[in-house]
């Protein structure tokens, strides 16, 4: 096919291409609003139940163990965590909502290959190897010192405690290993195509 | 809030046929179309307050729809999968519902097989945009858009012969 050719058959798809009417399209965007409001709700009310789950969790055992000063430490510390972890998601997901499509592509792409990049490659990148086992013990420590109804150092001291202790921390560090490194292979993919992609925009040798 | 969807309704009923142009060279089955068509039409509704110039409306739907596509390709289910089994391709269900040509169907097929950046590359071509429309919705030089037209119309060539 030569160039007008080609671009006659092309004028020939627009002309042969279903188009909707204004009501429908008006359909369209309702519903996809609709369904973007749904899952932005679910994902921040998942997020808002587990968070505020586990703080007012932590708030009950705290007062029931009244003079347990390790047991209310190790409490406070991870309702803080839990807190930060709270605020950090919602922002996180704010600013992922915020896709600035209208951009032209390659600028397009940067701005995605940055955020991806400071979130996969950056500087606290790696700082879930420590928080996941640290978050971890915490709960389980938490859960299964209150469980026990005994003081903090009692249950430290009770070979059949830290044998539980032992098992639990190790089936909830693989779940959490599991899930974290699944939804970072997904996002180490998207950034590997998109970097993909801007090396096929701009490299014209 | 109702006069502007009245104004961005009529805008997108008059242009959306570049929704469809770049929903048919990026996805190949019907309701991968369905899914990103509305994702197209949402948007351009959630940027459509900020557009300051009028006069640019269709580089701005060209930009959105290319970007908005893009991100929705899945590098394991598409690229590789692509050059690798090209003969996968005949199976593509382009156009299970509508009625194209021959013709239409073969240049189609063509274009799908490029990579993603030919594709909106021969897309902005054929829609005869200027250098300087491809440059601002590309985000590239003009230089750069020359170039890239020519490498793009000899691998859809290359591809339309294979289609023969």
């Amino acid at each position: 096919m030569k160039n007008n050719e080609l671009q006659n058959t092309w004028k020939n798809i627009d002309a042969e291409i279903n188009r909707k009417t204004t009501d429908e399209l008006n359909q369209y965007l309702a519903a996809k609003c609709r369904k973007t409001m749904n899952k932005f709700l679910f994902l921040l009310s998942f997020d808002i139940v587990a968070a505020v789950g586990l703080i007012v969790f932590l708030i009950f055992t705290t007062i029931n163990r009244e003079g347990d000063l390790i047991y209310q430490a190790n409490n406070l510390i991870l309702g803080v965590i839990t807190l930060s972890a709270l605020i950090v998601s919602f922002l996180s997901l704010k600013k992922l909502q915020v896709n600035k499509y209208n951009l032209p592509l390659k600028e397009w792409l940067e701005q995605r290959i940055k955020l991806l990049s400071a979130w996969l490659l950056g500087k606290y990148s790696k700082l879930y190897i420590v928080l996941i086992p640290v978050l971890v013990a915490m709960i389980m420590l938490s859960i299964h010192v209150y469980y026990e109804y005994k003081p903090f150092l009692e249950v430290m001291k009770d070979g059949e405690s830290i044998y539980g202790l032992v098992a639990g921390f190790t089936i909830g560090l693989f779940v959490s290993y599991f899930a974290v490194s699944k939804i970072r292979k997904y996002q180490l993919k998207n950034l590997e195509f998109l970097n993909d992609l801007h090396e096929q925009l701009c490299n014209i040798n | 809030m109702e006069s502007l969807k009245e104004e961005f309704l009529e805008i997108l009923s008059n242009y959306q046929g570049i929704l469809h142009k770049v929903n048919l060279i990026y996805f190949r089955n019907k309701s991968e179309r369905e899914d990103n068509f509305q994702e197209i039409i949402y948007q351009l509704w959630k940027s459509f307050p900020k557009l300051q110039n009028k006069n640019s409306i269709g580089s701005w739907i060209y930009a959105v729809s290319i970007n908005t596509s893009i991100s929705r390709l899945k590098k394991e289910s598409r690229i590789v999968y692509r050059e690798k089994l090209p003969e996968l391709i005949d199976k593509f269900d382009l156009i299970e519902e509508l009625t194209f040509s021959d013709a239409s169907r073969r240049l189609l097929k063509a274009i799908y097989n490029l990579n993603e950046i030919d594709k909106s590359i021969m897309l902005l071509y054929l829609e005869e945009k200027s250098y300087d429309e491809i440059a601002e919705i590309l985000g590239i030089s003009k230089s750069n858009v020359g170039v890239r037209i020519n490498r793009a119309k000899e691998a859809l060539k290359q591809n339309l012969s294979h289609e023969k």
